[in-house]
């Protein structure tokens, strides 16, 4: 398998002013992404769960050049987006990005054909005649109907607001897309909808997906891969069935034992031993940032930051203790 | 026969026949359509629905706090304890509201307020029940902001002006309610402001603030929507945990379903305005029997693509401004007849402790359909 995407040591640091002073040298920081490296496969969709304040947006904003990394390598697509020129405008158009709320990610004053059709002008340099096609068919895809294309965002409901959003991002035929939270602004059975949509786009365009959420239930229904981030961190990795089955760090086991199961017979939620909460990004616990909260906390964890170990083939886990979850 | 109006003993509440509407510009909207549902004593009801449904409406017309205008109860009686809360005047609703029924919202950074430490605010809502206790003709809204009216002044309320620390048995009472909602280290939350805590720290003083009441009912109006899954998972426990220790009931009001079937004891489900269904957590989710609860719980994601065919309910949702005759389900119901758009089906006990509006279930219901 190829990679699509694969980022290297990616940081990202937020500077923060404390206090009035602007001449104060004591600069801190926002660690929101701190070293990840995160390989995407082509053809697949990976999941980046973690709660929030986690740095999981920062992530994607960073990978889709939203906003400059601090330090670290992107590569897309075999070419490195960061250093060295870059072509901006192809990787616009290669990879896309579905946001959260649509009511905010669409213009409110822009009819539906042009919101999906405008970027394509730039992007594609086609002629009106073909991005009147590719809107179309774009519009068809996502299961809108036609006349669809002279309605506002005012006139649609949630869910088709989302499926616009969809179409916006598939008509260029991007080979990455970034779902950030596709999903939670929607019901149920809306969620349903273009969750389906979802995985039927992917079979149809050969999409990879890189889907951001904080809901364990869609990332397992959706997702082939599994990356599990805490306060900036990448602390586990692999195959989402695996990581399901059995979580080996011990922020994996809290978060997924947290998620409500629609299972009366099982109530997870009842259960779960968890302590505190998401410790401050600017002054992060030294050593692991979970060791406050991890019940397997030793002497090492508030001194060492550990490292990625591989624990089975292609499992990737940063505890020092992970022989304790076994 | 179905016996459609039992009335148990131990119901703390019964909603009947509630109609409210909600009036604008653009027209009528009913938000809750001759609802009928009973809070029994000391169980968790988890109300469950889409957004739009009304399930929020039934909430703040509990506990009597609907916007009037633009909302208005058309019908129906809420009957509390033997007293009609929709009859009662803002004056008597007051005895109830905030000590018999209290409410924790979505946002509690909204509900707290901002300039008084977390210590003085949960010191009110002690004083207030105090002196509604000893039987004060009159309680002051709010001691904090009118204390100099009170004579003679509580001696509580120097503390909040002048910012002195609250002393003596009072101040062992705010930490015990925060021990009990399990605050790390409480002496210094007190001297905290909102601000200064996160969002689970204040939804805890928010639950602290409702239960310090003894309430009979609390009304949970999405309270962990704003929260992330781990502390979700604490605040859900913890409110579990007190229900018995304070023999409370809840109404959850939750759009999240997995989270209804966690923790709750009967679930109703609504859709458009109307309660659909009502039953046990464990029937509601084993043989649901309305179409659309069937429908929602086939969205749920419950594993991985490869396992789990998701199927999407078709459609949408009713516009709710022009009047629907029948079931407001027909448009999107796989099993329609023709009974349905033309009456609406009633609210009925098929099973035991199971109700449904469907002509699919029930003698009474289903008799009028072959009828046809």
């Amino acid at each position: 398998m190829e990679p699509i995407l694969q980022t290297t040591d990616l940081t990202k640091y937020f500077p923060v002013q404390r206090g009035l002073n602007p001449f104060s040298k004591a600069k801190k920081f926002v660690r929101a992404v701190d070293g990840v490296s995160l390989t995407i496969w082509k053809g697949t969709t990976i999941a980046v769960v973690g709660e929030s304040g986690c740095g999981k947006t920062t992530l994607a904003r960073t990978i889709a050049l939203l906003t400059k990394p601090t330090s670290g390598d992107i590569v897309f697509d075999g070419r490195s987006i960061v250093s060295g020129k870059t072509n901006s405008k192809l990787v616009y158009r290669d990879l896309q990005m579905i946001f959260q709320d649509p009511e905010s990610s669409l213009d409110p004053n822009i009819k539906v054909g042009d919101t999906i059709g405008e970027p394509l002008e730039g992007l594609m340099e086609w002629s009106k005649n073909e991005v009147k096609n590719a809107v179309e068919k774009s519009l068809a895809a996502v299961g809108l109907p036609q006349d669809s294309v002279d309605r506002l965002p005012g006139q649609l409901s949630g869910g088709q607001k989302q499926r616009v959003a969809i179409a916006r991002a598939i008509s260029p035929q991007p080979k990455l897309v970034i779902l950030d939270e596709p999903t939670s602004a929607l019901d149920a059975s809306v969620q349903a909808q273009i969750l389906r949509l979802l995985l039927q786009l992917q079979k149809d365009y050969a999409l990879s997906y890189m889907l951001i959420t904080h809901n364990i239930a869609v990332a397992e229904y959706l997702s082939d891969y599994m990356a599990v981030m805490y306060s900036g961190n990448l602390v586990e990795y692999g195959l989402t069935e695996e990581i399901m089955a059995k979580p080996r760090h011990p922020y994996t086991i809290a978060l997924i034992s947290s998620a409500p199961l629609a299972n009366p017979w099982k109530r997870n939620l009842l259960q779960v031993e968890i302590r505190g909460e998401v410790p401050s990004a600017i002054n992060p616990p030294p050593g692991c940032k979970f060791n406050p909260r991890c019940p397997y906390a030793d002497g090492i964890c508030s001194r060492e930051i550990p490292k990625l170990k591989e624990v089975s083939s292609g499992h990737l886990v940063a505890c020092h203790f992970v022989e304790k979850t076994a | 026969m179905t016996c459609w109006r039992r009335v148990e003993l131990s119901n703390l509440v019964r909603v009947e026949d509630l109609t409210v509407c909600y009036e604008s510009r653009g027209g009528k909207v009913t938000a809750l359509d001759k609802v009928r549902l009973d809070i029994r004593s000391n169980e968790l009801l988890a109300v469950v629905g889409e957004s739009g449904c009304g399930k929020s409406t039934l909430a703040l017309a509990i506990i009597g706090l609907l916007p009037n205008p633009p909302a208005r109860i058309l019908n129906g009686e809420i009957v509390f304890r033997g007293t009609d809360l929709i009859r009662l005047d803002q004056a008597n609703m007051r005895k109830y509201r905030g000590t018999q029924i209290a409410m924790i919202f979505q946002e509690p950074l909204s509900s707290l307020n901002p300039v008084y430490k977390v210590g003085d605010q949960i010191a009110e809502a002690i004083m207030v029940k105090r002196s509604r206790d000893e039987g004060m003709a009159q309680v002051e809204s709010d001691f904090m902001q009118k204390t100099h009216k009170i004579d003679p002044p509580p001696k509580i309320s120097k503390g909040f002006r002048y910012g002195k620390r609250i002393s003596g048995e009072l101040k062992d009472e705010i930490i015990a309610s925060l021990k009990l909602v399990r605050i790390p280290d409480p002496e210094h939350v007190i001297e905290r402001y909102p601000f200064e805590l996160s969002g689970g720290m204040r939804q805890r003083i928010m639950i602290a603030m409702a239960l310090s009441q003894e309430p009979a009912l609390l009304v949970a109006d999405e309270p962990t929507t704003a929260l992330d899954v781990t502390t979700q998972a604490q605040v859900l426990k913890l409110m579990k945990e007190l229900m018995t220790k304070v023999k409370t009931s809840v109404l959850l009001i939750t759009h999240d379903l997995a989270v209804a079937c966690q923790v709750a004891d009967r679930v109703a489900v609504m859709y458009a305005g109307d309660v659909v269904e009502t039953a046990n957590v464990f029937d509601l989710f084993s043989k649901p029997l309305h179409p659309y609860t069937e429908g929602l719980l086939s969205c749920l994601p419950t594993g991985s693509k490869s396992k789990v065919d998701l199927k999407p309910i078709p459609g949408s949702v009713p516009d709710l401004r022009s009047p629907i005759v029948g079931c407001k389900y027909v448009s999107r119901c796989p099993f329609v007849m023709k009974t349905c758009s033309e009456r609406k089906p009633e609210f009925i006990e098929t099973m035991e402790n199971h109700e449904v509006a469907c002509y699919l279930h029930g003698e009474k219901n289903g008799t009028n359909s072959t009828n046809n």
